[in-house]
């Protein structure tokens, strides 16, 4: 079993297999909770998922720069990304009085 | 140490999942990052490590942190309706999307060729001269427009929250 073995040692397969987890973790609480807070923090942690896997393969192709360039990028739109939506929950809240999103359903009428 | 930092991150991480109260679940989030961030300084990258701690521990978590307090919403509230059919399905796809993940990362030829071929080059870490110079060069571009969408997010997010503008 030498995939187990990297996995447990800190080869790629275990940074990869960390992201991908982390990704689903990051789905669940999108999925699962209904706090748009709570599945704000699940949009982070996907995005987190991404910048391991992007800087892992970085690593194994010989400590690639571009990798951290990318990751920078990558950094930037997630400032962007959290300060719009956060500025979209205050917006929320201060329309429905709730942070719930079953209850953000005037869409749906 | 690998172990180490992947169980620290991986446990933050459910911990936010099935964490009631907000506050807490923001600082589990704190947890997971510091997680990835010890990840990226076992991956020789100190750069992005402390570009984590800094951007991802610090500004992103506290200005969640902020809202949170503000909206005094440190509770979810209770359900409009209960969906269970919707809940088992989304169990059911994180299970697998999970298994998944698992068989394909230890069964990939790829990714044990990449993981292999490590040994046989130099081990160096990612300075912030040869990052500036990347910058600089091959991603010019992309450094002017990440730039420019910062600004345009600051403005936006200005203009959301802001009553009668």
């Amino acid at each position: 079993m030498t995939s187990l073995n990297a996995i447990l040692t800190g080869g790629l397969q275990g940074y990869i297999l960390v992201a991908l987890l982390l990704f689903v973790i990051g789905l669940g609480a999108v999925l699962g909770r209904r706090s748009i807070l709570l599945q704000f923090m699940g949009v982070e942690l996907m995005l987190n998922a991404a910048n391991v896997a992007l800087l892992a393969f970085a690593r194994f192709r010989g400590s690639d720069v571009n990798g951290l360039a990318f990751y920078l990028v990558i950094i930037a739109v997630a400032a962007c990304e959290a300060s719009v939506g956060l500025g979209l929950v205050v917006g929320l809240y201060r329309h429905r009085l709730s942070t719930d999103t079953d209850r953000a359903d005037a869409l749906k009428q | 140490m690998f172990l180490i930092f992947a169980l620290i991150t991986l446990i933050g991480a459910a911990a936010l999942v099935f964490q009631r109260n907000l506050v807490v679940a923001g600082l589990c989030l704190v947890l997971c990052f510091m997680g990835v961030a010890g990840l990226f300084l076992l991956l020789l990258n100190p750069v992005a490590a402390a570009l984590q701690v800094i951007v991802y521990s610090g500004a992103i978590v506290v200005l969640l942190l902020f809202v949170i307090m503000l909206l005094n919403e440190h509770e979810e509230e209770p359900a409009v309706r209960a969906r269970p059919l919707q809940r088992w399905l989304s169990v059911a796809a994180l299970v697998a999307l999970g298994a998944g993940a698992v068989r394909l990362v230890a069964g990939s030829p790829l990714l044990r060729q990449l993981n292999a071929g490590l040994a046989a080059q130099a081990p160096g870490a990612v300075t912030l001269a040869t990052l500036g110079n990347a910058l600089m060069g091959d991603h010019l571009v992309a450094f002017e427009v990440a730039g420019l969408l910062l600004l345009a997010a600051m403005v936006g997010a200005v203009a959301l929250v802001k009553r009668d503008l």
